[in-house]
């Protein structure tokens, strides 16, 4: 690879914007699994990073939401320390939890594309409660779907055990992200560009 | 927590792609021999991975500690029977297999993290995916490194906030909403005050990486990636 100072090729002003909220939201889905609540219906804690899935799709709208996590993996795989209880490596895309990581780019591109009816990002606050908690209940049954097959793939599960094991626990507290994600979508803190 | 430390072992030296090659083979043939056999091999190279790092398998053990629960909980689930006795050892035993390749997989890239720093490896995807969605995941890659404990610390500053006005007291969506909100405002504030940052400094689709470059060492890693999905490939005819 030699220095190319010749040839420059310059990245596009709107895209720069949209790269650099891809990117940090990236990082904040990393920063996520480091905050926990206790959830009232079970002894596991609840974390935000299904949260993070939700609101990339709604507020980058689905193909830079799904970009951005996929950015996330990719930081993830590399050695930053994103995954859930600031895991890092390579490995935890093909283990334990490897059905939830792959899911969640898909999740933020439909997440995305129902809110905003589309491949063009609008402004979240136009759209109607129902659409946007359908399509966040949507991507929830999307990201548990994967995340059963891959503890049924990996760890060599049944379906009973791994439904029991890696979903069971975890759907009812879906449901207050899903209430906070509408919370944050109609607080008008934010106007989408 | 486990992440990159400098140092001068084999394994440091190794070129990434190197590295990766063998992670991407040591799971190819921990998922094609999950026999107590090749479990048994595959802990051989993936201890001796470890220690030529020089991580200590104890300490990684317990920064895996997160993902142990399921590994343990698999077999044991699995093994459950409705009536007399109780217990199959016979079910449980490919998940108790499973489960001790995934924490074979998980050790082999733990020695990636440990010995790779960030730059080696944003230059090695981008090697392995060229062109702009190569440039946009090796940039995203280390903004994500640069701002994530940034962005913890936002969201931990958030809680506090929260924690001193009885923020305890209120229901749970509302405490989420009220952090995730604070981490929202605080990532577009900074990705606008990035852009421009970055616009500023002639951002560009091209801009110059680490050489990369093999070297003597590597030849034995990437025979060893080879021979691992070779294996498998053997093994499953």
């Amino acid at each position: 690879m030699s220095a190319d100072t010749h040839d420059v090729d310059l990245v596009g002003e709107e895209v720069v914007e949209n790269v650099a909220r891809a990117a940090l939201f990236a990082a904040l889905m990393g920063a996520f699994a480091y905050v926990s609540f206790p959830n009232p219906f079970s002894p596991a804690p609840v974390t935000l990073q299904v949260l993070g899935v939700f609101l990339a799709g709604i507020f980058l709208g689905p193909v830079w939401g799904g970009a951005s996590l996929v950015v996330y993996l990719v930081a993830g795989a590399v050695g930053a320390p994103v995954f859930s209880g600031g895991a890092a490596g390579l490995g935890h895309l093909v283990g334990s939890n490897a059905g939830y990581l792959i899911s969640w780019p898909v999740a933020a591109f439909v997440v995305g594309a129902i809110v905003h009816g589309g491949l063009t990002v609008g402004d979240p606050r136009a759209v109607g409660s129902v659409r946007l908690v359908g399509a966040m209940v949507l991507a929830t049954a999307l990201i548990y779907a994967f995340g059963i097959a891959g503890l049924m793939i990996v760890l060599g599960m049944g379906p009973v055990a791994a439904f029991t094991a890696g979903a069971a626990a975890f759907i009812p507290a879906e449901a207050f992200k899903i209430a906070a994600a509408v919370g944050i979508v109609r607080s008008d803190a934010f106007i989408a560009e | 927590m486990l992440k990159y430390e400098p140092g001068s072992t084999v394994v440091h030296a190794l070129d990434p792609r190197t590295k990766l090659a063998v992670q991407a083979g040591f799971a190819v043939a921990a998922f094609a021999h999950t026999t107590p056999r090749g479990l048994a091999v595959l802990t051989a190279i993936a201890l001796g991975f470890v220690g030529a790092a020089r991580l200590s398998p104890l300490g990684t053990l317990v920064e895996l500690r997160f993902v142990l629960p399921i590994l343990i909980a698999a077999p044991l689930l699995e093994g459950l029977t409705f009536g007399w006795p109780w217990f199959s050892l016979a079910q449980a035993r490919f998940p108790a297999l499973a489960s001790y390749r995934v924490l074979l997989i998980l050790f082999v890239s733990a020695a990636y993290v440990h010995t790779t720093p960030t730059r080696e490896s944003r230059a090695a995807v981008q090697w392995l995916i060229p062109g702009k969605p190569g440039q946009f995941l090796g940039m995203g890659v280390a903004v994500v490194f640069r701002f994530l404990p940034v962005i913890v610390d936002d969201l931990v500053r958030a809680r506090e906030a929260m924690h001193a006005r009885l923020g305890t007291e209120r229901p749970l969506a509302e405490r989420i909403r009220i952090v995730a909100t604070a981490g929202l405002r605080r990532v577009f504030a900074r990705a606008d005050a990035l852009s421009l940052a970055l616009r500023a400094r002639c951002f560009a689709w091209n801009p110059t990486l680490p050489r990369l470059s093999l070297g003597w060492w590597d030849v034995p890693g990437m025979a060893l990636g080879l021979a691992l999905v070779g294996s498998a490939v053997i093994g499953s005819v």
